[in-house]
């Protein structure tokens, strides 16, 4: 009797993530993260390389997030590593915040087109998921008087004005742009490192 | 290895609800990221280490408080030599300007880290009633986020052995590479370390749909709510300045 609910229990929320699946979601996302901060630190030491930071991120994190999503395949994953990549690099600015949110929600409805079943779906969705890299930059674009006086009290004046001659209108669609090129390239490497390591161990 | 964060308050002389440790994180991102003068940001730099340190963690609450006197001392002696190589300026102007930016976030992760357990994390925010599938992910997020960091700097100085740096040269020319030298490692190693702590919560019932009972007490206390007072004279603080400084400068 009792084994028969608990057959029933698990059968019933096969479609929903298990705590397990919670634990994998967020110990990607922590390692997501860091890698993602360490990436950053490295360009942002050099000032104007910071703002191609979307470019690397792509290409270095998206082996995380394919394993992350690949290993669990089930609603939430995607939304989870979103979510805490929102809350850890934007809380401090609430349009970016909720720009981050919502490409989190666009990348799990995009998985849930796949029916988290098709390889090709769980690649393309990194090019919508890493658009979140653009979205600490999100300040620069809509507070930018605010963003050049903290440019300016960091790195001093010039560096300040050599933000401001990038910063023109265009600059969310150039990143916009890198991070869909960082991603596409690191997709690729990652379904390859993927196929090689993961897939071998039966990680996957 | 059990479900906790590598740390506990037990021998600190005040403990904090980890609620408000989580109000001082979101806390730290808004003041760090408006920050337009250095007094709002230093003084919640000081009132953390001061935190980390009644927490009972008193070691690293002084390295923090001294990496950020340098940081600062470094900044304020810039601005005295005007004639220094641009080179030297430039360096030092980089390293602290990423140090002062990221010091807030960084101390108040740490201050999550170290000085609370996974128990009383999960048992306040339950209090909360938030469900247990929120609460879980983020809990496991900041217990993972110093076991990370250890891989990182073991693999690091592995493959510095032979030669594979992480730099930005190399990630730009020969991404494959150097992605599968470092990352692959890591992420075999870290997954070997979800599945065990997948495995203990499991045997402990956290996959039961049933209310857990927690033998930890989950109060806010007097602290926590000045805490909170404070916190929020800060931001204030943060954003007055700020529109100062924001007028000042025209753009």
């Amino acid at each position: 009797m009792a084994k028969k609910e608990v057959a029933n229990n698990s059968q019933k929320n096969d479609k929903k993530m298990r705590i397990k699946e919670l634990i994998f979601a967020g110990a990607f996302g922590a390692i997501y993260i860091v890698i993602m901060l360490i990436v950053v630190m490295l360009f942002g030491t050099v000032p104007v390389l910071y703002l191609i930071t979307p470019l690397p991120v792509g290409l270095v994190c998206a082996t995380i997030y394919e394993l992350c999503v690949l290993k669990v395949r089930k609603f939430g994953a995607a939304l989870i590593l979103g979510s805490l990549f929102a809350v850890t690099t934007s809380a401090g600015y609430l349009p970016g915040l909720l720009l981050a949110l919502g490409v989190a929600v666009i990348t799990e409805l995009v998985l849930l087109a796949g029916k988290y079943k098709s390889k090709k779906i769980f690649l393309i969705s990194y090019l919508v998921f890493n658009l979140n890299m653009v979205c600490p930059f999100s300040n620069l674009h809509f507070n930018r008087a605010g963003f050049l006086a903290m440019a300016t009290e960091y790195y001093g004046p010039e560096y300040a004005n050599g933000v401001a001659s990038l910063a023109t209108s265009w600059l969310p669609f150039a990143q916009i742009g890198l991070a869909l090129l960082g991603a596409g390239i690191g997709v690729l490497i990652a379904s390859k490192l993927i196929k090689k390591h993961f897939a071998k161990a039966g990680i996957v | 290895m059990e479900l906790m964060i590598n740390g506990g308050d037990t021998r600190g002389i005040i403990s904090i609800d980890p609620r408000t440790k989580v109000l001082v994180f979101f806390a730290s991102g808004i003041i760090s990221l408006s920050n337009y003068t250095h007094t709002a940001s230093t003084l919640f730099t000081v009132m953390l280490c001061a935190l980390i340190a009644l927490c009972g963690k008193p070691k690293t609450a002084i390295k923090a408080f001294l990496l950020f006197t340098l940081a600062l001392y470094l900044r304020l002696i810039l601005n005295q030599s005007q004639g220094a190589p641009a080179i030297i300026v430039t360096v030092i102007t980089a390293l602290s300007t990423v140090f002062m930016f990221s010091f807030p976030t960084v101390l108040s992760i740490l201050l999550l880290v170290k000085t609370t357990r996974i128990s009383h994390f999960i048992s306040a925010f339950q209090a909360m009633h938030l469900p247990i599938k929120v609460i879980v992910p983020f809990a496991v997020f900041f217990r993972f986020l110093p076991t990370v960091s250890d891989e990182w700097n073991g693999i690091r100085k592995a493959m510095a052995f032979r030669g594979i740096s992480l730099s930005p040269v190399q990630i730009i020319c020969r991404p494959g590479k150097t992605i599968e030298y470092i990352l692959i490692p890591m992420l075999f190693s870290s997954i070997s370390v979800m599945e065990e702590l997948a495995a203990a919560s499991m045997a402990r019932g956290l996959d039961v749909d049933i209310k857990r009972s927690s033998y930890e007490i989950v109060k806010m206390r007097f602290i926590d709510y000045m805490l909170i007072i404070i916190i929020i004279m800060m931001t204030g603080l943060s954003f007055f300045l700020g529109s100062l400084a924001k007028g000042g400068i025209a753009v």
